[in-house]
């Protein structure tokens, strides 16, 4: 993962950690494991956890223990509704972003294609 | 085969112990820490059996790792004050029990606080912190006695460096020097700071924890015991430290 991807992974994980969890409650390895399927590969999976205590520290989300079969109980975490609706606020603020970045990629590909490469000077 | 698994989970223990340790002089509440070292020790048993280096889950720095963890943990606020509070609490503590079981043994109403006091009580405290967070090393030495011996290395290689730079200091000169009443003092004001500690540290469990039992009175055993051992290990290690230092400076 080059380090372009990585900062931008870095600004949209809790976002993306928050939709993870919205899907269905899951436990901090589930959650790494879910966002390798979806192409996000973690730099260090660690740094899932500070940004997990801080989603817990504003309301979006609550943790609970559950038994496992092979071993000690496991930490999984649930969407409270506060979280629910911060999701959809970040989702909204997303989309608009990523519309206008895509705009802006189409629209430079569109000027070099009818622009020549460099500007004329009128004589 | 065996002997590399137990190899990687001695390592994997070492880490979320040098973890945990960090966590509590961040003044990270027992029980949360506890939370924190179970899920840290699951991610790592899972990710090390799914064939993952335990730098893919920690990254190259496993210190920063806990230091962003920790920052999470408390409101902003509280979060400079913390281990300052703590590092106050334990350096009272083991001043004024030291000071309590001196005059006790000697049968003598003044305790002196000398230059050779100050140093062992610096020197035990800064070995007894690098050999709690020495875990943090076993990414890049994964012996635990790689990790020792380097310590070792540091401490022997500071002493020689004191001499080279001709440092001649008279160890029993007094700093400080104070009867019974001002060590009564010192516990009391060492019980109060440590109150607050526990009050502190109890505000600022997260939200909803998963554990709810109160770990007050474990976290006080706990802190009694290790100023108590603290104090023993000063005392038994005192005479034997000093002989060692004059013996190390004399062969410089």
């Amino acid at each position: 993962m080059d380090i372009r991807s990585t900062q931008l992974l870095k600004g949209t994980l809790d976002m993306c950690l928050l939709a993870t969890i919205a899907q269905r409650p899951c436990y901090g390895y589930e959650m790494v494991q879910q966002l390798a399927q979806q192409g996000l590969d973690l730099v260090s999976e660690g740094s899932i956890y500070p940004l997990l205590s801080r989603l817990q520290q504003h309301g979006y989300i609550e943790s609970y223990l559950v038994a496992s079969r092979d071993g000690p109980k496991r930490k999984y975490y649930r969407l409270l509704p506060a979280g629910a609706k911060q999701l959809e606020q970040w989702q909204t603020e997303w989309e608009a972003f990523a519309q206008a970045v895509e705009h802006i990629l189409k629209g430079e590909r569109s000027d070099a294609q009818s622009r020549p490469a460099h500007p004329t000077t009128d004589r | 085969m065996h002997k590399a698994d137990q190899h990687t989970q001695q390592q994997i223990a070492d880490l979320v112990d040098a973890c945990a340790g960090y966590w509590e002089l961040r003044g990270i509440t027992r029980t949360s820490s506890t939370e924190m070292q179970l899920e840290l020790e699951q991610h790592l048993q899972q990710a090390v059996h799914d064939g993952k280096s335990l730098e893919a889950v920690l990254g190259p720095h496993p210190l920063a790792f806990a230091e962003a963890w920790a920052r999470e943990m408390h409101p902003r606020v509280f979060r400079g004050g913390a281990a300052a509070l703590r590092g106050l609490v334990y350096v009272l503590s083991i001043v004024s029990t030291t000071a309590l079981l001196s005059q006790l043994l000697v049968h003598s109403s003044a305790f002196t606080f000398s230059l050779f006091a100050a140093y062992l009580l610096i020197g035990s405290g800064l070995l007894a912190l690098l050999l709690q967070l020495g875990g943090f090393l076993a990414p890049r030495i994964s012996t635990r006695t790689g990790r020792e011996a380097l310590m070792l290395a540091g401490v022997v290689l500071a002493v020689l460096i004191l001499r080279l730079v001709g440092l001649t200091v008279n160890w029993s000169m007094a700093l400080l020097s104070w009867s019974w009443p001002v060590t009564a003092l010192l516990l009391a004001l060492a019980a109060l700071l440590f109150a607050l500690d526990v009050w502190c540290t109890s505000r600022s469990e997260p939200p909803s924890s998963a554990t709810a039992s109160a770990p007050a009175l474990r976290y006080v055993t706990t802190f009694v015991a290790s100023v108590g051992v603290f104090d023993v290990m000063l005392f038994v290690g005192s005479v034997a430290v000093f002989n060692f230092c004059r013996l190390a400076l004399r062969l410089v």
